[in-house]
Formats: C-alpha cells, structure tokens, sequence
C-alpha cells in the first residue's frame, strides 16, 4: 500500500507545482496592471462576458440549437484525434505502414470536414 | 490493494446504471443519452481492466475504438434529437408515442 | 500474409468505401439535383463489389492477422446484402421524389450501411465485429430518420437509435467478457477457451453477446423497437431494413454461434430455441390485431427470423445452409411485399397504410393485388409456393438431429402464423370494396422487381433448389 502511495507522490508534487504557477499567472496580471495602468471602472467593462451569455443564470435555460451542431462536429473530430496518440508512440515499431495507414486515416477526416464546410455546417448564421 | 475483481464490480455497477437510466428514466431523451455513455464507460474500464491484468494490449485499443465510435453514436443521437425537437418542440419520453399497436 | 494480398480480400469493402466518399463528396458539390446519377452510380459500386467476389475476396480465406475472412459463408451473405441495398436505392428516388425529400446522401447512406455489413459477414475477430456493426447501425440510425419534416420518421429514428444503441451496449459488455475470460479478441481464441470449459465469465459474455445480436435481428424478447420503426420510417427504408441488415446480423449470428461459441453449443442452443419459439409465437399472436400494413410487416419479419433460428438450432452445416436459404427467400417475399406496399397509392397520391382500406385493390390493380397474395401465401410457408421450401429445410435440419418434438412445435406456430397472411388475402379479395382508389403502376423498374420477386417465390422458384442448395450448403459448410 505504502509503495503505491509512494508512486503517486511526483504527481503530487507535480500538482503543487502547478497550483503555484497558475496562481501566479492570475494574481501577477492584475497586481502589475493595478500598480501600473489607469483604474476606471464603467459598466462595459466590468458586464461578465462568456460565450455571448451572462454568466450567472439559471442553467437549465434553452439554448441555441446551433451550440449542438457544433458541439456535434467537435466531439467527432476530437476524439478521432485521439487514435493519434497510440499511434504517435508506436510509430518506430510500425513504421512506414503505420504511417501510410494514419495518413489514410487522416484523409478521410479531412473529406468529412471539407463535406461538412461545404454543407455550412460550420457557418453560424 | 485493488485487483480485477474490483474494477469489474464497479463497470458492472456503471452498466447497470445505464441500463435502468435508459429504462426507468421518463423525463428526458437526453439523460437517455447519458446513460448510453454510462454504459459504454463501463465496458471500457473492463476492457482496460482485463487488458492490465492479461498482460494483453488489445483490450485498450479495443478501449479506443469504443470511444470513438461511441463519439459518433453519441453525434448521430444529437442530431436526430434536433430534427425531433424541431418537429414535436419536445423531447419528453412520454411524449414519443405517435405510433402504437 | 502481405498487406496486397489483404487488401486483395477486402476488394468489395474498398471498392464500396472509396465510391461512397467519392459520391459523398459529389453530393455536396452538385447537389440533390444529381441526386439521380448519384443512385446510378451507387448501384452499379455495387454490382462492382458483387463482381469482386468471384476474385480471391469470394473464397481467400482469412487476411489483417486474424481480423477478416474471405469465405464462402460471407460471399454468399454479401451477394444476398447487395441485391437488397441495390433494390432500396433503386425504389427510393420514386418515393422521395414525392415528399419533396430526395437528398442525394441517401445512396451515400446505404451503400456505408453495406461496407458495415460486408464487415460483420467477413468478421473473424470481436473488434471488426463491433467495427462493421456499428458502421452499419450508425448510417440506420440516419436512414430511419430520413424525412426530417415527418414527425413519425424522426420518433421512428430516434427510437431505433435509442434501442440500437442500448443494444450495442450490451453487446459490448459481453465482448469485453468474452476477452477478459478468453485472453484474445478473436473467434479462435474465446472457441479455444469455451473448449476448454464454459465458466460464468464466459458464460455471461455468452449470453450478453447473444442478447445484442438478438437485438440486430429481432428475435423475441428484444423486438420492441421493430414495429414502431417499421412504420416510421420511409417505406425504402423499411423494405432496407428488413431485408440487408437482417441477412448481415443473421449471418454474424451464425458465425458467432459456431465459430466462436461452437464448444459452449449446449449453452447457447437454450437461449437459441427460446427465441425462435417466442419470435415465431409472438410474431404470429401480435400480427393478428394490427391495422397498419408496414406494422404487420415487422411483425411478419419477428416471425420468421423465429424459423430462421430454429435451422441454427441442431448446430450443423446442413442447418445453417437452412438458415442462408431461409434468409434468401425471406428477402425475396418481403422486399416484393414492400415493393407493393410502395405501389399502394390512392387517387391524391398518398400512400395507403391501413390494411382495411386494401379491399378495393383487387379491382382497381388486379396485377399488384395478385403478387401481393402470392407473397402473403408464400410468407405464409403454403406448399405449392416457394416460401414452403425454406421451412421445410430448417424443420428438416432439427429432424436430421432428433429434435422432432421442437419441428412438431414449430410446424404449429406455423399454422397460427399462416392465419393472418390468409386474412390480408381475404381482405383484399372478398371484402367489401373500400373508397379508396387506387393509382395505375407507373414505374415500370418497380413492376418489373416486383414481377421477378413473384415469379422467384412462386413454385417456378423450385427450379433454383439444385442451385440454391449446392450455394447454401457450400457456404454453410466453409464454417465448419
């Protein structure tokens, strides 16, 4: 049990390590711009902006029908993204036929998309 | 220590889930959704599972094609959903009863 | 084995993906206005692929390290999945054309459905197993809910994707049980492991894995979703799925049950003679009350999956040729049923659905009313008519083994089932004239199908037996 734990420990570090980048990444901006810039608030610049909505509110309200679509072709072409990483590892093993297939494979994910563009589905309005 | 027994009885549970998500679940097409993804999460982590205890590679690329097909499974029922909330303004369970016999 | 020679196997599969890109590309840039030639050169992909199977992808035997076979098992369900895809594209464009809905992604659709089920005939491993299904349901799912302005399309769409998708589930799981307790995704390996004795582990990934595949043909008790989407969906669309789909999980069925699960066949025979008893009772039992013709046809279809099974039953090669020939005359009857239902129009154009309004067909098409009764007596297995042969076949197999009482059974629900085909002829025959009016046939290629399907399952159809039995058993017998 101990050993177990005690491999998860560069994680942990790792995790510490990132708490305290991150932090200072959001803190150090604001301080700079506080002690450098000019402070005028107005109601633009302080309205919360996120994806054109405002960011506190109910969360079970409708939302536009076009979000799906894209959220549609996102998750598709993201997670066939993800047969890249084994593929990515193994390369030097599988070697110039590996390539040829993923490069078939990516070709194909590439008529999709250029069927999808011309279909518009990628256009907003 | 966790050994396989353990992960093939959580995946049981997260099957099991899905599958009375599909059936007792009334309200809403898109929790249907999500229980087929339950589902499938509870395969993948048995077939992560039994490739970690087998020593075998396949089960993880089997793991991956599950995912991704499970990404365009998901995509196909999205959009179906769309052109049947266009259609009906609904996409209540109880609603979907046009045909009967 | 190199990968030319792979390659060289999977000729009608290549051929089949590359054309559907290709026309997928075309059906964005020219739009449903070249929807037309998009059809034509979709059938004739397909009579390309079929023509690849008398080259080394008709017997070459087994190909991607273990993943894929040629044999004569899967040519013969691929010849069998590309007639019945041909005939979908070809009776579509008369039929969109009328709702304003023909899209030239429609032959895209089915001829991806094809490549799927190339795939599950071919499939020799768990993973192009789940690959080719899943490629085949996804473009289904799109199929069922091809009328996007009609709400019964789009509920029969959605209903066949919320059940397919379950399906697929538990298929899954019983496959990541059948590898976890067998040690190999391929057929050999979990025949290797049941050989050497049926666990619970494997024993439930027996079971799972049935019951999804149950699901692909519905068979009883997983048939829910066949009527419902039967009647939904476009009525190309349901001639498609009641024909190509079935004969590509049928055959998946039968591959599965004696390559890989061949050593467990006292496990699985159980589950296999509940389900064709259920499918061939409940199918019968249910048919008798419904109103709606394509309703009756999922009904009929649940029915004889149910006698196809049995010939699956006693396990041997003689039975599974019942089932290929089973499957071959099945399609023959339902796609011209379909075909007819298509033709079935009244005075505005809309299709008539309802089985009462069909009593004024005998007078106003005479000819549709003919090969209609002619599908329902052969559906309803009646000597004279080729749809008796089949039956015979598989009850002939179960007798072959010694399961006489189960043939006795089944002859019996053959009887029930009989009952309502007759009462559709009687409808259309003897009852009062409905006021209904019936359109003249216009398209001549529909008559002409329909006309070759009636002559097919019409006694003639004995003519094909020395054929047909030497193709089944040929094909049944590369399993063993």
């Amino acid at each position: 049990m101990a050993s177990v734990a005690a491999q998860y420990l560069p994680i942990l570090l790792f995790l510490g390590v990132a708490l305290l980048l991150s932090t200072a990444f959001v803190v150090l901006p604001i301080a700079v711009a506080r002690l450098t810039g000019a402070h005028k608030p107005s109601t633009d610049k302080l309205s919360e902006y996120e994806c054109g909505f405002p960011a506190f509110e109910d969360s079970r309200m409708q939302f536009d029908v076009r979000f799906y679509l894209v959220a549609i072709l996102f998750i598709i072409f993201d997670l066939e993204a993800a047969f890249l990483y084994p593929w990515a590892v193994s390369l030097r093993e599988i070697g110039w036929t590996g390539w040829l297939a993923m490069m078939g494979f990516l070709a194909e994910l590439l008529l999709g998309f250029a069927y999808a563009w011309k279909k518009g589905a990628l256009e907003w309005e | 220590m966790i050994g396989l027994q353990h992960y093939l009885t959580v995946s049981a549970i997260l099957f099991v889930m899905g599958v009375l998500g599909i059936f007792i679940n009334r309200k809403n097409v898109i929790i249907i959704l999500m229980s087929i993804e339950l589902i499938l999460l509870g395969v993948n982590l048995n077939l992560v599972a039994f490739s970690a205890y087998l020593h075998d590679l396949v089960g993880q690329i089997f793991a991956m094609f599950v995912l991704t097909v499970a990404a365009g499974e998901a995509a196909i029922g999205l959009a179906i959903l769309v052109i049947y909330f266009r259609g009906r303004g609904t996409i209540a369970v109880d609603d979907a009863n046009r045909m009967k016999g | 084995m190199g990968y030319t020679a792979s390659f060289a196997l999977s000729l009608p599969e290549i051929i089949l993906s590359f054309g559907a890109i290709a026309l997928m590309l075309a059906a964005a840039w020219a739009g449903d206005k070249a929807s037309k030639a998009i059809s034509v050169i979709a059938v004739a992909l397909l009579a390309g692929a079929a023509a690849s199977l008398l080259g080394p992808s008709g017997s070459g035997g087994v190909g991607y390290d273990g993943l894929y076979v040629a044999d004569g098992f899967s040519a013969f369900s691929k010849l069998l999945i590309y007639v019945s895809a041909a005939i979908a594209i070809i009776i579509a464009p008369g039929f969109f054309d009328r709702e304003g809905e023909m899209r030239a992604e429609f032959p895209v659709l089915i001829l991806l459905s094809a490549v799927g089920m190339g795939m599950m005939v071919s499939a020799i491993d768990l993973l192009s197993l789940y690959v080719g299904l899943e490629l085949q349901s996804l473009a289904a799912y799109v199929l069922a809910s091809f009328l996007r302005r009609d709400g019964r399309s789009a509920e029969a769409g959605l209903k066949y994707f919320v059940l397919g998708a379950l399906a697929s589930g538990i298929l899954l799981y019983g496959i990541s049980l059948l590898y976890g307790f067998s040690g190999g995704t391929s057929f050999h390996a979990v025949a290797v492991a049941m050989h050497a004795g049926v666990g619970t582990g494997l024993l439930f990934g027996l079971v799972f894995v049935l019951a999804g595949l149950a699901f692909k043909i519905a068979a009883v008790p997983f048939h829910m979703w066949t009527p419902d989407v039967y009647e939904g969906s476009p009525t190309p669309v349901t001639a498609f799925f009641a024909s190509a789909p079935k004969v590509a999980a049928m055959g998946l069925l039968v591959r599965v049950a004696i390559e890989a699960m061949g050593p467990a066949g006292d496990e699985w025979r159980q589950i296999m003679i509940f389900c064709a008893l259920a499918s061939t009772i409940l199918g019968a039992v249910a048919a008798i009350g419904q109103t709606n013709i394509k309703r009756l046809m999922a009904y009929s279809s649940i029915n004889n999956v149910g006698f196809a099974l049995f010939g699956l039953v006693p396990g041997t090669a003689y039975g599974a040729s019942g089932v290929l020939t089973y499957m071959t005359v099945y399609i023959a009857m339902t796609l011209g049923s379909l075909l007819c239902i298509l033709q079935m129009r009244d005075a505005e154009g809309n299709p008539v659905e309802t089985i009462a309004s069909l009593s004024g067909l005998s007078r106003t098409r005479p000819g549709l009313a003919a090969a209609f009764a002619v599908f329902m007596f052969s559906l309803a297995g009646i000597p004279p008519l080729f749809g008796f042969w089949p039956k015979f076949m598989v009850f002939d197999a179960l007798v072959d083994v010694g399961m006489w009482p189960l043939a006795m059974i089944g002859i019996a629900t053959s009887v029930i089932g009989a009952f309502y085909y007759l009462k559709i002829v009687k409808t259309i025959y003897f009852d009062e004239p409905s006021d209904v009016r019936f359109v003249p046939l216009r398209s001549t290629t529909e008559g002409v199908l329909i006309l070759i399907a009636a002559l097919f399952v019409s006694p003639l159809g004995y003519f094909t037996v020395p054929l047909l039995g030497k193709a089944t058993l040929d094909a049944a017998t590369a399993l063993f």
